[in-house]
């Protein structure tokens, strides 16, 4: 009989070691799954990026041939949604049959015609001309998923003649083409992804072969008196793990087009994704498949030593060595280097040593959590009261590092996810903030050229759509002391005392308006030593005379540097290079100005606030959303093992449990004594991490702003999440003793 | 009154009528009739298989009869229900069983005290108690020692002394000698039906010892579910 055929015996006749051979499938199939699914995660992003590599201006090459096309890119916002938008004009001399179309783009847009993605389509179905369809043009076809970065992105390709192109328009052979490369910050993720996920899977694995260890070692104790070389049973080992490993490993290879599915639903950068868009490598794939099954036989063959060095340790028994105190100096030890390299990081550029703190200190966990288990469980044996306190204590005394073991997987996800729900929130609260203009007011960066037509053409259309809001230019200038190297300045909006009250953050009072023409600084200002010049280098001239300053104190620090002039003050011969058209808007009316603007202004990117934080809040919520998903993840796969573990435990002892329930105990009192067995470790462990988690979130917090973090409710998420693995891990102990109940009492 | 209702006054402290048991078509028990007296010392011998097991459960409380009646005391007792039974079994029996089924993560005088902690008494009562069980079952200072820590014949007396602790009726034994050497076996069963004594409890042991069966005062001996003799040192 080969190893195989004693495995399948084994398998066939022993009901324990299959549900134990099962268990390991399912936590094998988890990890496989789950490694498959975050390994493809560079690859979806990458795909994403290919598809809409033509709506970027980053990839056109100006050598590739004469310009066929003019090219532009912006992005346009409607209802808190990003509308990304391309103008395209055909080069004088060029024809449409010239130009190779992108995948997905149908035909290439005359002037006055746009081609829209269909979710762009059905917005401008919604929607009146006025608050949306005026700034592309009539639509005459739909983008084809091959030309959309994700199912739901808002795309439209406007044709021009090539004199109404925007200013930041570039002559281009072809559409933007190459090679597209994977998002950086998801393909970080997905790592970190698969540490954290991984660990409790194959915690779970572990927890599932432990089902039967006690079993299995004796069974292979007796082969070793029988005979058996240390490489037999290593064999017989192996046969039985890859069995059941390679069966999971192939279930989760199945598995995983179910998970790309789910994770086709999750939101990344603005939208979900293509279900096509989880592709992996085929070598990649089958690289993953063997790898994790092989891990776990190796872990297998690893746990056996015991057996392999003494055959009889199994009936003679063995003594576990306490643990030392010294464990408990890992934690300090990585802390202060984690300290050292945050406080350094910022001068030496060091990086790397923050991530070797943050490394050490999650490795650290592996030594000083077994240690603090026992702390606990020498508390407990102190101070018990009841039974259950005493035997949860004896239980986590004795044995330490198993029963650390079984929370590991959650200790690690928990470190994590409080470390980011410690920095999300604070990063969140620094979201917002910059330009000099209200929040409602919308504003076009243009040049001197182009700002007088945007203006005269959007207070047009404000007009025809019944508004009463007005777009003014706001110029730019400086105000400079010295020349040439020696020259220092401030910059300084032109603008109406009145304007500057109704359209800036600056908080000019009204009554500051009157008494002629003024500059308003945050601070006094000598106005004899300035001179004012179109641009930082060029020729400066005096204020006009009688010019005041009004000092106003400004509510935001950030604007502190930058002041604003009434256009009566501003010297002839000073014409303003760079000029910013500013409309205000209400909750009502934004989008309709927003299309105001966008007609004269095609292919500038409309300011606002919500543009602003678009990106930033786009990005935090992706954060937020992959953190929370992560820790629930984790948190299932931990309960699961702490279920398990804890099945594992009530097992291993049911000859005692039995012989205590037969002689009258409760159940109910066992299993409160379980529970609490099982619970203690995964909850000490828990909030251990979360505040380890924490510390190192403010400790990251401080190399980006020396100001404290923002507490939020969210640090009691993993809390939470460790009370419902704690449940989770003891709800199995009743059902376990019932069953054990219910067998003969001499059965083993 | 059911006329074979037992009287207790001085009559039997257990007894038990008509019992059966049945696993699917296979009888165990095909109609026992026993009584335990007061102090009573009876060994339950039989073949493997013959049922002796399966009527210490019975009387025990731990498996139900299919048919028949069980007293304690002379109050019927078999019609309890689960949660009725397991109280009875916490106060008015002890048990002791191969290889003590010790908790193995808990100290000697902890084992002995867990049916007290479990039933609701404070840690100092119960611990005091255990340890005075102990010393008079010749295990004085060797309280703080695990399961592990100590002999087969000494993990034993402390899985007698942890039947004994409160005060039981009767002592139910499944071949508490079976892991044991001859010598030891005998200690050991000196110290339970002396303990016992002491207590007043009556002990019902099942064994496969023909040499311990001989040495106790009453025999049984079973045979395919049915009492075939019965015997009186």
């Amino acid at each position: 009989m080969n190893s195989l055929q004693i495995a399948l015996r084994v398998l066939k006749v022993d009901r324990r070691t299959r549900t134990s051979a099962i268990l390991t499938a399912v936590g094998v199939a988890v990890a496989t799954g789950l490694v498959l699914l975050l390994a493809t995660l560079p690859f979806a992003t990458q795909h994403r990026e290919q598809r809409a590599l033509w709506q970027g201006d980053h990839f056109y090459s100006r050598d590739d041939g004469p310009a066929k096309l003019m090219f532009a890119e912006s992005k346009d916002y409607f209802d808190g949604k990003q509308i990304i938008r391309v103008d395209v004009a055909l080069a004088p001399g060029a024809t449409t049959a010239g130009v190779q179309l992108p995948a997905g783009v149908p035909q290439l847009p005359g002037p006055g015609e746009t081609v829209v993605s269909p979710a762009l389509g059905r917005l401008l179905q919604g929607n009146s001309a006025a608050q949306l369809g005026d700034r592309f043009g009539k639509p005459v076809g739909a983008l084809g998923d091959d030309a959309l970065r994700f199912p739901e992105q808002l795309v439209a390709l406007t044709g021009h003649t090539p004199d109404a192109m925007p200013e930041s328009a570039s002559p281009v052979a072809a559409f933007p083409s190459g090679k597209a490369s994977a998002d950086p910050l998801l393909m970080l993720l997905s790592w970190v992804g698969i540490i954290v996920l991984l660990v409790p899977s194959l915690v779970l694995v572990a927890s599932s072969a432990r089902l039967t260890a006690a079993r299995r070692e004796r069974r292979l104790a007796a082969l070793r008196l029988a005979g058996a070389t240390p490489g037999q049973v290593t064999n017989m080992v192996a046969a039985e793990t890859t069995l059941s490993a390679g069966i999971g490993a192939l279930l989760g290879l199945l598995l995983s087009p179910a998970l790309r599915g789910l994770a086709s639903f999750v939101p990344w950068a603005g939208g979900t994704w293509q279900a096509a868009d989880f592709a992996l490598p085929v070598g990649l794939t089958v690289f993953v498949v063997v790898a994790i099954p092989v891990l776990v036989v190796l872990a297998g063959v690893l746990g056996l030593r015991r057996v392999l060095k003494n055959p009889l340790f199994a009936t003679g028994g063995h003594t576990k060595k306490p643990l030392r105190w010294w464990r408990l100096l890992a934690l300090p030890a990585a802390g202060l280097f984690f300290l050292y390299a945050v406080t350094t990081a910022s001068d030496s550029g060091g990086i790397t040593m923050v991530m070797a703190g943050l490394f050490l200190l999650v490795g650290s966990a592996a030594i000083v959590g077994p240690w603090v288990t026992s702390a606990v469980g020498g508390t407990f044996v102190r101070i018990w009261r009841r039974p259950s306190s005493l035997l949860a204590g004896r239980r986590l005394r004795d044995d330490p590092k198993s029963a650390y073991r079984a929370s590991a997987g959650i200790v690690l996800a928990v470190f994590a996810g409080s470390m980011a729900l410690t920095l999300l929130p604070t990063f969140e609260s620094m979201a917002g903030g910059g330009r000099s203009f209200q929040d409602s007011v919308l504003y076009v960066d243009t040049d001197t050229q182009h700002a007088g037509k945007i203006v005269d053409q959007a207070n047009g259309s404000l007009q025809k759509y019944g508004q009463s809001e007005k777009a003014v230019a706001v110029g730019e200038v400086y105000l400079v002391q010295g020349e040439g190297r020696e020259r220092s300045g401030q910059r300084a909006l032109v603008m109406t005392c009145a304007d500057a009250v109704k359209l800036t953050r600056f908080g000019l009072p009204p009554e500051s308006c009157t008494g002629g023409p003024a500059v308003f600084s945050d601070s006094a200002l000598d106005l004899a030593s300035y001179k004012i010049a179109a641009d930082w280098e060029g020729p400066a001239v005096a204020p006009k005379s009688g010019t005041r300053v009004e000092t106003v104190h400004y509510p935001d620090e950030d604007l502190s540097r930058t002041l604003v002039i009434d256009p009566a003050a501003v010297p002839a011969g000073v014409t303003p290079e760079r000029v910013t058209v500013v409309a205000p808007t209400t909750d009502a009316n934004r989008e309709i100005v927003r299309t105001a603007l966008a007609g004269p202004a095609a292919g500038e990117e409309i300011g606002s606030r919500d543009q602003y934080l678009f990106n930033q809040q786009t990005e935090l919520g992706d954060l937020r959303r992959v953190t929370v998903i992560g820790l629930i993840a984790a948190g299932i796969l931990a309960g699961c093992s702490a279920a398990v573990a804890t099945a594992g435990s009530v097992m291993d002892r049911r000859r005692t449990f039995g012989a205590l329930m037969a002689a009258g105990t409760p159940v109910r009192v066992l299993s409160r004594a379980l529970r609490m067995e099982a619970a203690l470790p995964a909850l000490v462990a828990t909030i251990g991490a979360g505040i380890v988690g924490v510390l190192v979130g403010v400790g990251l917090y401080s190399m980006v702003d020396p100001r404290g973090i923002v507490v939020s409710p969210w640090l009691l998420a993993p809390v939470v999440l460790g009370v419902g693995v704690a449940l989770l891990g003891a709800s199995v102990c009743t059902p376990a003793l019932k069953r054990v109940q219910a067998e003969p009492l001499a059965e083993e | 009154m059911d006329p074979n209702t037992p009287q207790w006054t001085n009559g039997p402290v257990l007894s038990g009528r008509g019992l059966v048991k049945r696993y699917g078509a296979q009888y165990a028990l095909a109609g026992i009739d026993i009584d335990i007296q007061p102090k009573d010392a009876v060994a339950i011998v039989g073949p493997s298989g013959s049922g002796k097991t399966s009527l210490l459960h019975v009387l025990a409380g731990i498996l139900r009869a299919d048919d028949g009646q069980i007293f304690l005391a002379g109050q019927r007792i078999d019609h309890l229900g689960e949660k009725k039974r397991s109280e009875l079994r916490r106060t008015e029996f002890g048990f002791v069983f191969q290889s003590g089924m010790l908790v193995a993560e808990l100290s000697a005088e902890e084992n002995v005290a867990l049916p007290s902690l479990l039933a609701g008494l404070g840690r100092k009562e119960a611990i005091d108690a255990g340890r005075q069980w102990l010393s008079r079952l010749g295990l004085a200072g060797k309280e703080r020692r695990r399961p592990g820590e100590l002999s087969g014949g000494e993990a034993q007396r402390v899985a007698i002394a942890r039947a004994l602790t409160h005060r039981p009726k009767v002592i139910f034994a499944d071949e508490p000698t079976g892991a044991l050497d001859t010598r030891t076996g005998r200690d050991t069963m000196d110290a339970l039906l002396g303990a016992a004594h002491e207590t007043g409890a009556a002990v019902i042991v099942v064994t496969h010892d023909r040499e311990l069966a001989e040495s106790m005062p009453k025999t049984v001996a079973i045979r395919d579910g049915l009492i075939a003799t019965r015997l009186a040192a």
